[in-house]
């Protein structure tokens, strides 16, 4: 259960799915420019992923594929991999699919998601180590959470080692001591 | 490591290596006669004037702040060693030359502490800054071949190079790991114990082929409290080393270091 409180976990789990439900649903306001607070069988509504998991083991939805997976977007990953913009669609593109796969019983999501993520992960590889950050902005914006990680645990475990080759004190001033209060009468 | 502010991102800070690296036996030759000394690590013999001793690096350096003694630079750091390395270093595309484990971390402890104990110290300089660029541009080259795998091994990688690397390569093997079998989705708890981790079939890295560590810091606290205090760092953060074999493996597990040492 570790993934219960980890917050990417919670967040991934907000992205929308489209659904079908198969039994009606009374008091519950899905819907919000519809006049009744039910849904009826048959209606497609979005739900997020967390409602959507919960209804599907009880067998009142069925899940088709989100539309951050479509067809435009795997044209899209197809021709370059590393220009799409997954953060727009979902910033947790990789997790979301991953939880989508087995609801949706669609195999070839786990095989987009791989291809994607390696292509992309080459580009993170080289603009990681080396980077300048004027030219690396626009790149950032790309990136989903899982790739920002990543992206920022190289950068920063190559800041420290320069940071440590520089030299300097070994002992830092702690922050608490930084003015110095004239005492109150 | 204890006292990071964020120890997600590595396990081991470069400071935190750097300490490690002083562990290393370096020779010296002191100019003062002082009886041996009793560590915990071991006994470093009397010290006569002139005579050439091996002593820790710790030691060496503490005793050269102090004026006690004069460091020689070790075997591997001549210019020509340096000059053929950085040679077959740019030849061999996939390869890693044989230095030693914590070159990058002596080298700059020398530079510091020990300038005018170097002959022709800014060519020695040069020369490790260039090897040292030019092996992490090959680890960066090699890193982008490798995809979809889920053991990396890599031989001859010197400390600081697996340190600076360690955070990104464990996460993305995880990565790969996670979306090539979707529904193993390991377990990413720090704070789990070393039976979970041998119990899970998780891909590992093993980064170097041969290197050793101690993990020794008590005796550093009697050397300094037998000297009056330097003001050097005093950590207490490293667990006590535990009677495995004699093989040390540094294995990053998703992101999680852990160093498994032997004992002396």
């Amino acid at each position: 259960m570790a993934n219960y409180y980890n917050i990417d976990d919670i967040l991934a789990e907000e992205g929308f799915v489209p659904v079908v439900f198969h039994k009606a649903a009374n008091g519950v306001v899905i819907d919000p420019s519809s006049e009744t607070n039910s849904v009826e069988q048959g209606a497609k509504v979005e739900l997020p992923l967390w409602l959507a998991q919960e209804l599907y083991l009880r067998q009142a939805i069925s899940i088709s594929v989100p539309a951050c997976f479509s067809q435009r977007t795997r044209l899209e990953i197809q021709a370059d991999a590393a220009c799409v913009d997954l953060k727009s669609r979902s910033p947790y593109f990789y997790e979301f699919g991953c939880k989508i796969a087995p609801l949706v019983g669609d195999k070839t999501i786990e095989i987009l998601l791989l291809s994607a993520f390696k292509i992309r992960y080459k580009e993170i590889l080289t603009k990681a180590y080396t980077a300048v950050f004027t030219t690396t902005s626009k790149f950032l914006t790309l990136l989903t959470k899982e790739e920002t990680n990543l992206y920022e645990a190289a950068q920063a475990s190559m800041a420290a080692f320069k940071k440590w080759r520089m030299g300097g004190p070994r002992l830092q001033r702690a922050s608490v001591l930084g003015r110095k209060r004239k005492p109150l009468d | 490591m204890a006292g990071q502010s964020d120890p997600h991102i590595s396990l081991f800070s470069a400071e935190e290596v750097e300490f490690m690296a002083e562990d290393e036996l370096i020779e010296i030759v002191p100019n003062l006669r002082m009886d041996p000394l009793n560590f915990i690590c071991g006994d470093f013999g009397p010290f006569l004037p002139q005579i050439a001793t091996q002593v820790p690096f710790w030691l060496a350096v503490a005793l050269k702040k102090r004026g006690k003694c004069a460091i020689r630079p070790p075997q591997w750091m001549s210019v020509e060693n340096l000059t053929q390395v950085l040679e077959r270093e740019r030849e061999s595309q996939g390869a890693f030359q044989v230095l030693p484990f914590h070159y990058v971390e002596i080298s700059r402890l020398l530079f510091d502490h020990a300038r005018d104990d170097i002959p022709d110290m800014y060519m020695v300089r040069s020369l490790i800054e260039d090897i040292r660029d030019v092996r992490i541009h090959k680890v960066e080259t090699s890193l982008e071949k490798f995809s979809g795998t889920s053991a990396v091994k890599i031989p001859n990688l010197s400390a600081m190079e697996v340190n600076i690397i360690r955070p990104f390569v464990g996460r993305a093997l995880q990565a790969f790991y996670k979306h090539d079998n979707p529904e193993k989705i390991p377990d990413v708890d720090r704070a789990s114990s070393a039976q979970t981790r041998a119990a899970n079939n998780e891909p590992r890295m093993i980064m170097a082929e041969e290197f050793y560590n101690y993990i020794q810091v008590s005796k550093r606290f009697f050397f300094f409290f037998w000297f009056a205090a330097a003001t050097e760092e005093i950590t207490n953060h490293f667990q006590p080393a535990s009677d495995e074999g004699t093989s040390v493996l540094l294995e990053t597990l998703f992101g999680e270091s852990y160093l498994v040492p032997f004992s002396l």
